[in-house]
Formats: structure tokens, sequence, C-alpha cells
């Protein structure tokens, strides 16, 4: 029949794009376990890449770059866009359309307009001031910027998701302002949260184009190491942590994908 | 009188419990309402001049359409709507500026408003912990509301495990346990099916008795007010239009958006007053009982006997069955009278019950005629 | 009346507390938006009217000499590497959303076929990889396409590539990088589309019209415009102006517009070059995004496509 071979070629195509889609990831992971140093043939399996990560110093420290840098700038995002996203809910009667297109700036701006316009920014506000000197601080602060609609959007489509008279709820029972906040509001969106930090601390370890541009001589994180090390000349290290980085950011990704899914009702 | 059954045992009682007798429960519980008013944005009158007094004790209920106000009175007597001016009184204690998390208020919410994220037995305890009562007695009163309204096997549950009528209890037994002055109820029936509404409706009107806390009830549905209530206020567009017990507002009504609120349609014009209470309508002329200042007469379809055949008197009409719909335990009847209509209910006692048209006789008592304004 | 309860300062009260309220909730992230990124912004604009200084910088007097630069005007003379650059970057958006949009599209219906129980997780396979690092999907590209590589021998087996020259750098590495970035962000808005389809018009269709392609034509395939639209915004404002891909794939000739600006603000230093580049790329967004919200507003889905 006609309709079994449409299906028949749907199926087909399906496990070409799945192909397609994890095969850059395979090689990397293949060629991440490769004994000889080579990207186009494999010669057997051993660990020695991932030996030679453990003693280069530029590597570790630009893991713990990209470390502070996730888990600051998402904490900080966290607590800024959880504080917007309940604001923007609380006031969703009001006209906030100058509030939506702030929050919807940093999404739409492409990367990199995103990346030169602060580093020009920071460049020349160090230039007047000393302040801002490029480096992990400047890099935070790209990142919690990129990070706040993220929040709070989770945030707020959250507090959507609920019964508003909860809120009055809480208020009936003799909560007071900072009760409803700690012992209602805060433990209710608590999966949105957690959600939400993951996607955050995902999108910093992801960025690569924001953080080339506001780093600074001694803040490059992993993606800026890598970037380095390919532009340098392929070494098959690159294989190794680029494997330890797929790892963890699916990881993160997955958890972060379960707390969104366990949402009550 | 009876001690509260939520007061803790006899021995067992702190010597501050806040309901130390009946008496001071009760003064503290009556509602005082002067002068409210209430817009929302320019146009949206809700409560527009309402002065009303609710009793210590009592079982009140505010009736009307949807958008006559009754929501926005109960939600200003929470505390979650400020009235734009007026004030507000429970137990003498002026509370207008009072906020809602001050008041010896609670509220049972049409939704049940249970929070999603604690069990039931925290749902439970949410007021008091909020009040900062220490744990131990958290759990005994926690314990002895879930006793007296018999959901002891619900207490472990989550909320997402539970029935709507499991759900409209544990909404009721967590306003109850935090022991208020003054308990509302926000149409708390009203998602539930019949058979479980009239079953729910009997436990509340028992549990309030027991407890003789004032109950603030609101609901669209005049049959559940007249079931419940000790006595009814019928709004309209932000006003009162009437207040009383159930009997005074369906047999007595004062104007006729209350009678046909309570369900009457038979009410007509009265074209001419003659001495002796002589009423004429377009029905013919009928004598009635009583000071009859209004301009409609209206006829309660309950109060009708009909006569076979055609037997004229004083207060008799001759009509012919225009349609009857039998009920079993009752039969309804449109009985047409010259160019207009008059509803006639007649209870089923086995007698001959006339048939579509058939020549009849209404027969109405003088003192059950009502006249009343516009 | 007797009563003194007229309060005529509640609802300013009210007011006022809830303004504080909102300015309380609203205000660090939106102050924090508007230094870090509106300022930003605004600087880099204005660096686009200033003229070149040494080592690059910007320097007053305004001038509009950095669009003239851009048009490929230089000190000698007129080049068009700007303008090829310029075209380059067009071209490569229209070719990668196209063939974005044709790839994502049976796999968007083949998702919304399968049971509902895998759809969550196909859908989870389409987007996982786009969770790593966009550096390191690119250098798996690299991996794969250099000299050597089997993929490489068949292309030049087929006589693609001329020998022992891999597929990488060059302007088809660059459409391939792209298509594989952007490929989740068309398939998601599409599968919401197919997902939402009405089934009825599509049965209807089938009774109506004789072929099943004029019955996809014209019932199936309006309905999943406003999906395409969306996706066509996902693919095409980021695909214009990227950087890594083009940087890592495309090697001097396969320079994109991203490269350029990028370039002006680290080797040959020229920000106002950059920044007008950048004002370019701006007016693209804008443009994608404002004919994004009118046509979605006429295929009555204009809310929802909104990311």
């Amino acid at each position: 029949m006609k309709k079994r071979t449409l299906r028949r070629g749907l199926t087909a195509i399906w496990w070409l794009i799945l192909i397609f889609l994890y095969l850059p990831l395979a090689v990397v992971v293949l060629f991440s376990f490769n004994s000889a140093n080579s990207a186009a043939s494999f010669t057997g399996v051993s660990l020695r890449w991932y030996k030679r990560l453990m003693g280069n110093e530029e590597i570790l420290s630009a893991l713990s770059n990209s470390l502070i840098l996730a888990i600051v700038s998402s904490a900080v995002a966290l607590v800024i866009g959880c504080l917007i996203g309940y604001g923007m809910y609380r006031h969703r009667h009001r006209k906030l359309g100058w509030l939506i297109v702030l929050i919807y700036l940093p999404i739409v701006l492409p990367d990199i307009v995103f990346g030169i316009s602060e580093m020009a920014f920071f460049v020349q506000i160090h230039r007047m001031t000393g302040l801002l000197q490029p480096g992990l601080g400047t890099m935070i602060i790209a990142h919690v910027t990129f990070q706040i609609p993220f929040v709070a959007l989770i945030v707020y489509s959250r507090f959507v998701g609920l019964d508003p008279t909860l809120f009055e709820a809480a208020k009936d029972l003799y909560a007071s302002p900072a009760q409803r906040a700690f012992h209602f509001m805060l433990p209710t969106i608590k999966p949105a949260l957690i959600s939400a930090f993951f996607l955050s601390f995902t999108l910093s370890v992801d960025d690569f184009v924001i953080s080339f541009f506001t780093a600074g001589p001694d803040s490059a994180t992993l993606p800026i190491y890598i970037w380095g090390a390919i532009k340098k000349g392929v070494s098959p290290e690159i294989n190794a942590i680029a494997t330890l980085m797929i790892g963890a950011v699916t990881i993160a990704a997955i958890l972060s994908l379960l707390f969104s899914h366990r949402r009550q009702p | 009188m009876t001690p509260s059954p939520l007061a803790p045992e006899p021995g067992t009682r702190e010597p501050d419990a806040p309901r130390d007798t009946d008496n001071a429960a009760r003064e503290a519980s009556s509602i005082e309402l002067l002068g409210l008013h209430k817009r929302f944005g320019k146009d949206t009158v809700a409560l527009d001049g309402v002065d009303l007094t609710i009793r210590a004790g009592e079982f009140f209920t505010l009736l009307g359409p949807s958008g006559c106000g009754k929501t926005t009175l109960l939600r200003i007597l929470a505390g979650l709507e400020e009235p734009d001016s007026g004030s507000l009184k429970i137990g003498g204690l002026d509370i207008t500026d009072t906020p809602p998390h001050k008041r010896s208020v609670n509220t049972v919410f049409q939704s049940y408003a249970l929070f999603p994220h604690l069990s039931v037995r925290d749902n439970l305890a949410f007021g008091l912990r909020m009040l900062g009562l220490p744990a131990a007695e958290r759990e005994a009163r926690v314990a002895r509301i879930a006793e007296f309204i018999q959901l002891n096997d619900l207490v472990d549950r989550k909320v997402d495990q539970l029935s709507g009528g499991q759900r409209q209890r544990i909404a009721l037994a967590r306003a109850l346990v935090c022991e208020p002055d003054v308990l509302l109820l926000d149409e708390p029936l009203s998602a539930l099916d019949a058979g479980l509404r009239s079953q729910l409706q009997v436990e509340l009107l028992r549990v309030q008795k027991r407890l003789g806390m004032t109950f603030v009830f609101v609901t669209h549905d005049q049959q559940e007010a007249m079931v419940m209530s000790d006595r009814i206020a019928v709004l309209d567009s932000g006003n009162i239009q009437q207040v009383g017990p159930p009997r005074e507002v369906y047999e007595r009504p004062v104007n006729a958006f209350v009678a046909r609120f309570m369900g009457h349609d038979n009410l007509f014009p009265i074209t001419r007053r003659a001495e002796g209470g002589w009423l004429t309508t377009e029905l013919g002329d009928l004598r009635c009982d009583g000071e009859g200042a209004g301009d409609l007469l209206l006829i309660r379809p309950e109060t009708l006997d009909l006569l076979p055949g055609e037997q004229p008197g004083e207060n008799r009409l001759l009509a012919t069955v225009g349609e009857r719909l039998y009920r079993g335990s009752h039969a309804e009847y449109r009985l047409d009278i010259g160019q207009t209509s008059l509803q006639a209910t007649v209870n089923n006692r086995g007698r001959h019950l006339p048939e579509v048209g058939e020549r009849i006789t209404v027969t109405v008592a003088a003192d059950d005629l009502v006249t009343l304004g516009k | 009346m007797a009563y003194s309860g007229v309060r005529p300062t509640t609802r300013s009260r009210a007011m006022v507390s809830e303004t504080r309220h909102l300015l309380f909730t609203v205000a660090p992230g939106a102050v924090w938006i508007v230094i870090f990124l509106v300022l930003p912004s605004a600087y880099l604009m204005s660096v686009a009217f200033m003229s070149t200084g040494i080592y690059g910088l910007p320097e007053l007097p305004l001038s509009l000499e950095s669009f003239r630069r851009l048009a490929g005007f230089g000190f000698l003379g007129w080049s068009p590497g700007n303008i090829y650059t310029l075209l380059r970057s067009l071209w490569q958006t229209l070719v990668s959303t196209a063939l974005v949009m044709v790839v994502a599209y049976p796999i968007a219906y083949y998702i919304t076929t399968c049971r509902e129980r895998w759809r969550p997780i196909m859908l989870l396979l389409v987007v996982v990889p786009s969770w790593t690092n966009q550096v390191i999907r690119t250098f798996g590209w690299m991996n794969l396409l250099a000299p050597g590589t089997p993929l490489a021998n068949l292309a030049e087996l087929v006589g693609f590539i001329p020998p022992n020259m891999g597929l990488y750098p060059s302007n088809f590495a660059v459409t391939l990088g792209l298509v594989y970035n952007f490929l989740p962000f068309m398939v998601l808005p599409l599968y919401a589309a197919f997902e939402k389809l009405d089934t009825a018009q599509v049965q209807a269709a089938q009774d109506l019209y004789a072929s099943p392609v004029r019955a996809f034509w014209h019932a199936v395939f309006p309905q999943t415009l406003p999906g395409l639209l969306a996706g066509t915004v996902l693919v095409a404002i980021p695909a214009f102006g990227m950087y890594v891909i083009p940087e890592l794939l495309g090697g001097g000739k396969g320079m994109m517009l991203g490269n350029l600006v990028a370039n002006q603000f680290a080797g040959s230093a020229n920000w106002p070059l950059g920044a007008a580049g950048a004002i370019l790329m701006l007016i693209a967004t804008f443009i994608g995004l404002f004919a994004m919200r009118r046509i979605g507003k006429r295929l009555g889905g204009g809310e929802e496509v909104v990311i």
C-alpha cells in the first residue's frame, strides 16, 4: 500500500536524521578513547588523553572557571529572575509591555551583538573608572544577563499555572507576607526553581560567544580553552574534555527536565 | 450550652485557650457592616452602600445572581478586598484596615485552594503553624478536627489523591481548625454533584450547629440558601434587597427581584384598589389581607387549590388547564385565565388531578396573597 | 450618616503599595538588563557613528566612515570583500533555513504519528545534541569532514572534492554545520503545529479531494504555517549572525557577517566598522521579529508563536 510505503520512508528518514544528529558527538566520544594521535583512524582503546587532562594546569583552571562561572551566575540569576517572574505574575493585569520587551531582549539579541556590546561597554567603563576589568566578574555579569529571562519566564509560567486563590488562602490562614514567601510561594515553585537553576547552568556551560568576548586573559573557560586548542591545531585531548562536557551537560539537562516534569497539578 | 467539640478535653485545656466561655465567643463573632462601597475600575459598582448586621452564631447566607456583589462582600469580610468606604466590625472591633492574616476569620474557597505542595495533614496545620502554635498543640488540634469532620483516614494522603467531596471537607476542616470567630464559605458546594451536595449541606449545617460559630455562606442557589440559613440576605447590583429568615424571604418577598429570584413566576400588576383589601389584576378581582401598599400581587403556586368545574365565589377564579406536568409527589399546572396564565402546584394526595383542557375553579386564601413593590 | 468610615485614601494608598511592590520585585532585574545590556547596546550603536582612532578604538568626531567601510570603500578604493561577506551571510541563511525546513517537516510529522508515549522521548532525542557546546559540536564535524575520513574519502570518490582536500573548510561545510545546529529549532515549533492539527479538517479534505497531495496542500499545510513561521525566525535570525560555525568550518572564503563584526573587535581592530556591522544584524533581527508578528497575527497564531 501507498500509505505503508510513506510510513516506511518516514521511519528511514527518522533514523538517518538521528545518525546525522549524533554522529559528530559520537566521533568526539569515540576518538577521545583512541590510542593513536589521529582523527582519521581508530587504532585501539586507551585512556591516555584523559590522563593527560589531569596533568594540564590550564585545563584544570578552565574547568574551575567554568564551574565558578556557571554556579555563581546561575545563583544570581535565580534570585533576580525569580523576583521578576513573581512581579510579572503578581502585576500581570497591569500594562507591563516595557518589561516584556526588556525581558525578551537578551533572548532575541544575536549572541555576537550581545557579546561585543558588553565587551565594548566593559572596556570603556574600565578605561574611564578602572572598574569592570575583563575577567570572571564581567563574564558572570554577562551570563546573568542572558540567564535572567529564562528564570523569569519559568517562574512566571509556574505561578500562572497555580490556582490564584492559593495566595488568598495563605493570607486567610494567618500567613504574614514573609511567611507567605517562605511557607507557601517558595515551596510551591521549588521544582520550577530547581529546573531554572539547571537550565541556567546548562546555558552558561553551553555558551561560547558571549564568554569569549567578555573574558579576560586569566578567565578562560572550557569552551574558550577548546576554541583556542582547535585554533592552534587539533589535539586528541580536546576530544577527551569535550566528552566530559557532553556527559556533564547531558546529565544536568536531564535533571532539569525531570524536575520540570514533576509538577503538581 | 454544650462545650465546643473543638475545645480540648477537660483537663488538657490550656489556661489561655482562645474560647473560654461560649458567651464570650458569641460576643466576639457578631458582624457589623456600615455603608460599604466598592467599585472595580470606573464603571463596575460591586457594592453600593451595604449596611448589614450578622448575629453571633448565626448561619447567614448571602444570596444573589452572579455579579450581585455577594462574593465581593465576602472578600471584604475576609480582608482580601478593601472597601472604598464604609466600615466593618467583628465583635465590636473595627477591623476595616486589618490585613487578612491578622483577622480571626477563615474562608472555605470555592476552588478549595488546598496547597499542592503539602500533605493533607500539613494543609490542616498550615494556619496553626503560621500562628506560631507549638507542634504538639498543632498535632492535637489537627487530630481533633480530623476526628470531628471524619477524615482520619485521609490525613496522610496527598492533595492530588483526593476526590472533590474529600477536598471540600479538608478545606472546611482547614478553616475550622483555626477556630476563627467567623467562618466564610464561598459557594463551597457548587463544584459537587447533586447527591454529594445535599449530603454535605446537611453535614455543614450539623457542624455549624454543634460549634455555634458564625457562618457566612455565599450561594446563588436559593434552594440551598433556604435549607441552610438562619437568615438570608438577597443582593442585587451591589444592594441588599431583603434580609430575613428563609420563610420570610420566600413567602413575603419585598420586591419583584427577590420574588423572581426565589423562584416565583405568578406576579401580576395591580391596576386598581378598592375598600376591604380588594385588588384588581388582569386575573380578576381578589381580596388580600394585611397591609398592601405594593404595585404587584404575588400568588405562590402552592397556595392554590383546584376545584373541579365552575364554582364562582370570593377569591375564586375560573380557569382552563393549559398544561400539566406530573411530578409524582405533585403536579405543576399552567392555568389559562382570559389572556393571562397562572402557575399552580398541587400535591398528589390521590385525588383527581385535572386534565389538560378541563374547566376548573382556582381558590386562594386572602391571607396567602402578598403585595410587593417593583 | 453617623459612621466615620469614609476612607478616601484607601485606593491611592493601595496603589502606592502595589507600585512599590512592583518596583521591588521587578527593579533588580530590569535595572540589571538596562545597565548591562541596553546601555551597552546603545553604546555599541553610537560607536558605529564615530571615527576610527588609534588601535581601532572609537573617537570623536562623529562620522559615517564606518558604513562606507562596511560597503567596501577603503584606503585603497572599493573592494568587494565586505559585500561578498554580506551576500554570503544572506545566502547561507536562506539555504540553511530552507534545508532545515525540508528536513524538519517530515521529522516533526513522523513524531506526531508515533505513539503518544514515545513522542516526548523522540523530541528529547532531537534536542539533546543542541545542549552540548556549539564549539564541541562543530569540532565533531571538523573530525568528520577532515581529509582522510570516510566521508571525505567518499566525496573524493564521487568527484565532489579534489584528492586529499577534505570537506572543510568550505561553504558546504558551513551550510551543513548551520543545518545541524538549527534543526531542533525548527522541529519543535513544527511538532507543536502538527500536534494541534485539526484531523477532522484533514479527513474532510480526503473526502473532498481525490489526491492525497491536494489534501495535504489544502488541509494540512496551511495549519502548520504558524509553526513553520516560528521555526523560520528561530533559525534565520541566529543563522544570520552566526560566528562559531563559519569561523571553524568556513575558513577565509566562508566568512559571514558575524566573523566580519567579531574580527573588528579582535585582530584587525576597527570598532566603528564592527559596530556598523552589528547594527546591520540588529536591523535584520528586528525586521525578522516584526515580520513574524505581522504574519503570525494574520495566521491567527501570533501570540503562541512568540518563543
